[in-house]
């Protein structure tokens, strides 16, 4: 069906809510209580909106659309409803901005520059809370910065199901919080600061760390396990250091993670700033060192297809016996996003035919004179004497081989992975050329 | 877990369960027959509620903190709960106060509550719960010596 | 002129007690109950005008009929949660003449084929909720509730723990529950409200005491009393600067300033009446200048800018500082607030600080405005009525008394 939002048609569906139909099409509703995932609660007020016929402003959240409906978000009615109410939320929020991480990704911040533009009449003392609280799992709270929408409280009720979370208090005394002697403790915790719309929730492990506005982004595919959560890669260069990632935060995919990732692919990001620097080796040595006979490379199975099916084609054409075997770790998975299976890629691995057989990888491996290991992390563990290792690394090296080649991390890449449910998906390079040479490169100079 | 309900008290939280359709519906009735108890609610009898009904910790102690009758600390003295609100403050309990707070004031913990529905009886206090209207310096120390 | 339907049993000593209650005639509405079907009983009560009695004054008869064509397991709550400043009648029911809320339970129950009756009772109330135990208890004996009654009725009473929002009805249900106090988002259709999901029908303590007598003497009886709009009687209630401060039953429709001469006995020490808070704190202030011809309804007070609510009046004379009363309901508003949504959670936290620097005579020609303005913003973008009836307060003050504000800025 049609309804009228701001005077313009918009196409919509029976049965769908007001504030998903404006989202949808790009029209501007603020809103802190409402999010996709989550549902509504209806507690902000903030996406008030003028509805023909109706006596007094209705929150959009909770307006199933219908024949003949007329929205309007821009009156002067509606106008000054959202600037008093915004008003209100700012009433007793500490001035932080100036220490707080939040700054440049705040709603209050967005909203005050859209609706606000108001000279403050604070005259009265604002109300104290607890500051730099520190919940576990990396997450920091600030009670005084909160404006109370719940999005934590009910994704740890709801979502996770571990119920850390609650507000304690009442009226203008409630505050969030933990109970007494009780920590934030599940593996999706860090979710609640990308939730948060303001600096109430942020991330111990960015605290301080960068001035989000410096940020470049990348859209990219987490590595940390089979799942493949999209994520956005953040991540800055300045005038004297090396480019450096910052964090991962989530990227939208209904399909497989919706707006959430793990604790542990979120932090995952620190490996892509852990590349080796030490002295690489030249191709020539490595060319020489190929005129041997029992040759076995074994390939890491987080690698993109690309990077495979290049391999596959290198070890074809020198005559290298080629596996890859899985990370699995039967503790890790769980019935939601993590999977046993801890590489990024086993499915590119499978659909290239590569032997995965373990019992025919140490058969091999035994005989062999010469491994070649690409970025595989489980050779280290394996009784390397009397053989030759050339290391292709794209982080650090843990044991001494013969050659090391140093190639570019993911970050730097693009290429598809496959996931568990067997989705191809993209990941993308950031702006910034690394050091570092890719893979591919190498290998076709081989 | 060092709390669990008295003899008398569990025989009542079992009826109680055929009361109502859902158990969690219980978390008011629990939480006062551990405060009738133990004079407070502590963590343990929280921990205690919230295995029995189910429900994770933290939201017995969410419901806890929202009621201001609930106590989470040990109290110290017998309470004294003085009505502030438009009729007693219109008969004097500002006045009221002062005098408890000068004279019982190291005996009692007094403080100050909104209306009881004792308007008529203006202005008043309860003394351990119990209602005292009416009230005069003298009819005070009567209660409370 | 005070008119007794409800408070008849009031004076007679241990009115609380089966056997005094029975010899006064408790429980001989059943009769005429069981003769009738139960739709006919809603009928009645829709013929008899009766209007809730907790603030609202929504016609109850209307509530009934949607509670019982919903489909689900029927619930009754009787709403004990009384906790309005000015307002103390429903303890008085509680502890005086239980019995007949019981009588009242079982007819409601009867009338909208449910079984299972909650009392939420304010925790503050445990002195009188134990009467009100005993009595369910002496019921239970007698067989009028139970599995030996003619029509089976179970009552639990459920106890409070301090908050005044608990007395809106969805709060209620939420707490009832085993949750916060949070008011619900209100329906965009008529429903019924919902306990675990079930049709429920929600009614103040006095509309339930009220039934008996419309049922045994059927809707005209009750419509003879009071005005058209508001039938029936109220337990209204007086205090403040009064001197016969009380709860005292009479028709709607009687003169406001008669009740509070012949009635309330006059404003105490002689004073002169200044103003009057109708129905509780959470109706407008009338100015004693507007009241000669108000009379104790909801139609008259609504149409000089207040309202009725729980019909319970508090005086205030001559020497009485408008600007402290307004400090001490705003006080009571920022305690009482759930927190749940944003305007009524820092609204009624900011508007009762202003009032701070007022008592000082510290306040600015600003702070004038900025309370108005912080008015607006809590009436109609709540989530409940909580907000708006601070709003409506606020507002009422100014209007009738600025001259007293002023006088407080520097």
């Amino acid at each position: 069906m049609k309804i009228i939002i701001d005077n313009t048609e918009i196409e919509c569906q029976e049965g769908d809510l007001l504030i998903d139909v404006m989202l949808k099409n790009s029209v501007k509703i603020p809103h802190f209580c409402y999010q996709e995932d989550l549902g509504a609660n209806g507690n902000c007020r903030m996406c008030m909106v003028e509805i023909k016929g109706a006596k007094r402003p209705q929150i959009a959240c909770d307006t199933f659309v219908c024949e003949n409906l007329e929205v309007s978000t821009k009156s002067q009615n509606i106008t000054e409803v959202k600037r008093s109410i915004l008003e209100l939320e700012l009433l007793n929020h500490p001035v932080d901005c100036p220490i707080c991480d939040q700054a440049g990704e705040c709603k209050l911040q967005d909203y005050y520059m859209d609706y606000g533009l108001y000279d403050s009449h604070q005259n009265t003392p604002k109300t104290k809370k607890g500051k730099h609280i520190d919940l576990g799992s990396n997450v920091m709270l600030d009670q005084e910065r909160c404006v109370l929408c719940t999005r934590c409280v009910r994704f740890t009720s709801n979502i996770t199901k571990t119920g850390e979370l609650g507000i304690i208090g009442r009226g203008d005394s409630a505050r969030v919080a933990v109970a007494p002697g009780r920590e934030l403790n599940n593996p999706y915790a860090m979710n609640v600061v990308e939730l948060c719309p303001v600096g109430a929730l942020t991330s111990k492990d960015f605290r301080f760390a960068q001035r989000v506005w410096f940020l470049d982004s990348t859209k990219s595919i987490c590595h940390g396990c089979s799942r493949g959560c999209n994520i956005h890669i953040d991540y800055n260069e300045t005038k004297y250091s090396d480019e450096k990632v910052h964090r991962f935060r989530s990227r939208r995919n209904n399909s497989i993670n919706k707006s959430f990732l793990c604790d542990y692919g979120r932090l995952s990001y620190k490996e892509l700033n852990n590349t080796y620097s030490g002295e690489v080796s030249k191709v020539e040595d490595l060319k020489q060192l190929l005129d041997v006979d029992k040759k076995l490379a074994l390939a890491s199975p987080s690698l993109s297809y690309q990077q495979l099916e290049a391999i596959k084609e290198f070890c074809q054409n020198k005559n290298i016996e080629l596996f890859s075997l899985a990370y699995i770790d039967n503790s890790f998975g769980d019935n939601w996003l993590k999977t046993n299976d801890m590489s990024a890629n086993f499915a590119s691995v499978k659909e290239l035919s590569i032997n995965t057989n373990e019992s025919e990888f140490l058969k091999s491996f035994e005989n062999a004179t010469l491994v070649i290991n690409f970025d595989h992390k489980k050779l280290s563990d394996m009784e390397l004497t009397n053989k030759k290792v050339v290391e292709f690394t794209s982080s650090q090296i843990k044991s001494s081989s013969e050659l090391i080649f140093s190639f570019a991390n993911f970050a730097h890449e693009s290429g598809t992975l496959i996931n568990c449910d067997g989705i191809k998906q993209q990941f993308f390079a950031s702006k910034y050329k690394d050091k570092h040479p890719r893979l591919i490169e190498i290998l076709e100079e081989l | 877990m060092s709390f669990s309900y008295t003899q008398e008290n569990t025989i009542k939280v079992a009826s109680l369960l055929n009361k109502y359709p859902q158990k969690k519906a219980l978390v008011l009735p629990l939480l006062w027959m551990a405060q009738k108890q133990d004079s407070f609610i502590s963590e343990d009898a929280i921990s205690h509620i919230s295995e029995f009904l189910n429900l994770e910790y933290m939201h017995i102690y969410s419901v806890a903190t929202f009621y201001t009758m609930f106590k989470l600390q040990k109290p110290q003295k017998k309470l004294i709960e003085v009505c502030r609100t438009l009729s007693c403050e219109l008969n004097g309990s500002e006045d009221i106060k002062s005098y408890l707070d000068n004279n019982y004031g190291d005996d009692y913990e007094i403080i100050e509550v909104e209306c009881m529905g004792a308007c008529s009886g203006a202005p008043m206090c309860t003394v351990d719960g119990k209602y005292h209207e009416n009230l005069t310096p003298k009819s005070l120390d009567e209660v409370l010596k | 002129m005070i008119t007794k339907i409800v408070s008849k049993n009031f004076e007679i000593p241990n009115s609380h007690t089966m056997e005094v209650a029975l010899e006064n005639g408790r429980y001989s509405s059943l009769k005429s109950l069981f003769e009738k079907e139960p739709q006919e009983i809603i009928e009645t009560i829709k013929q008899s005008g009766l209007r809730g009695k907790g603030g609202g004054g929504a016609l109850a008869g209307n509530k009934w009929q949607i509670v019982n064509d919903w489909d689900g397991t029927k619930y009754v709550v009787v709403n004990a949660d009384e906790s309005e400043p000015g307002t103390f009648k429903d303890r008085r029911i509680l502890s005086l003449d239980p019995h007949l809320l019981i009588e009242g339970i079982i007819a409601t129950c009867y009338a909208v084929s449910s079984n299972i009756s909650y009392i939420y009772v304010r925790g503050e109330y445990e002195e009188f909720s134990d009467v009100l135990q005993a009595a369910i208890d002496e019921a239970y004996e007698k067989n009028f509730l139970g599995n030996g009654a003619k029509y089976k009725v179970d009552i639990t009473i459920h106890r409070g723990a301090g908050a005044y929002i608990c007395g809106e009805k969805s709060a209620l249900l939420e707490s009832l529950e085993g949750n916060r106090g949070h008011p619900r988002l209100k329906p965009h259709s008529p429903e019924p409200e919902f306990y675990f999901g079930e049709p429920t029908l929600v009614n103040n303590v006095e509309t339930i005491a009220s039934v008996p007598f419309i049922v045994q003497n059927g809707a005209d009886a009750y419509r003879a009393y009071g005005t058209e709009k508001s039938p029936g009687t109220l337990l209204f209630a007086i205090s403040g600067n009064i001197n016969k401060p009380g709860v005292y039953e009479a028709e709607f429709g009687v003169s406001m300033l008669d009740y509070i001469e012949k009635i309330g006995g006059g404003v105490k020490n002689g004073k002169k009446l200044k103003a009057v808070i109708p129905g509780g704190a959470s109706t407008p202030v009338l100015p004693a200048g507007l009241l000669k011809d108000a009379k104790l309804d909801y139609e008259s007070l609504k149409s000089i800018g207040s309202a009725l609510g729980t019909g319970g009046m508090i005086i205030l004379d001559e020497d009485a500082s408008m600007v402290k009363a307004l400090k001490n309901l705003l006080r009571f508003y920022h305690h009482e607030s759930c927190g749940q949504c944003t305007p009524c959670r820092e609204g009624t936290s900011w508007s009762d600080k202003i009032l701070d620097r007022f008592l000082a005579k510290k306040a600015t020609k600003e702070d004038l405005n900025i309370l108005r303005s912080v008015s607006k913003t809590m009436n109609g973008k709540t989530i409940c009525v909580f907000a708006p009836a601070a709003s409506g307060v606020i507002d009422g003050f100014l209007e009738h008394f600025e001259a007293e504000f002023l006088e407080c800025i520097v």
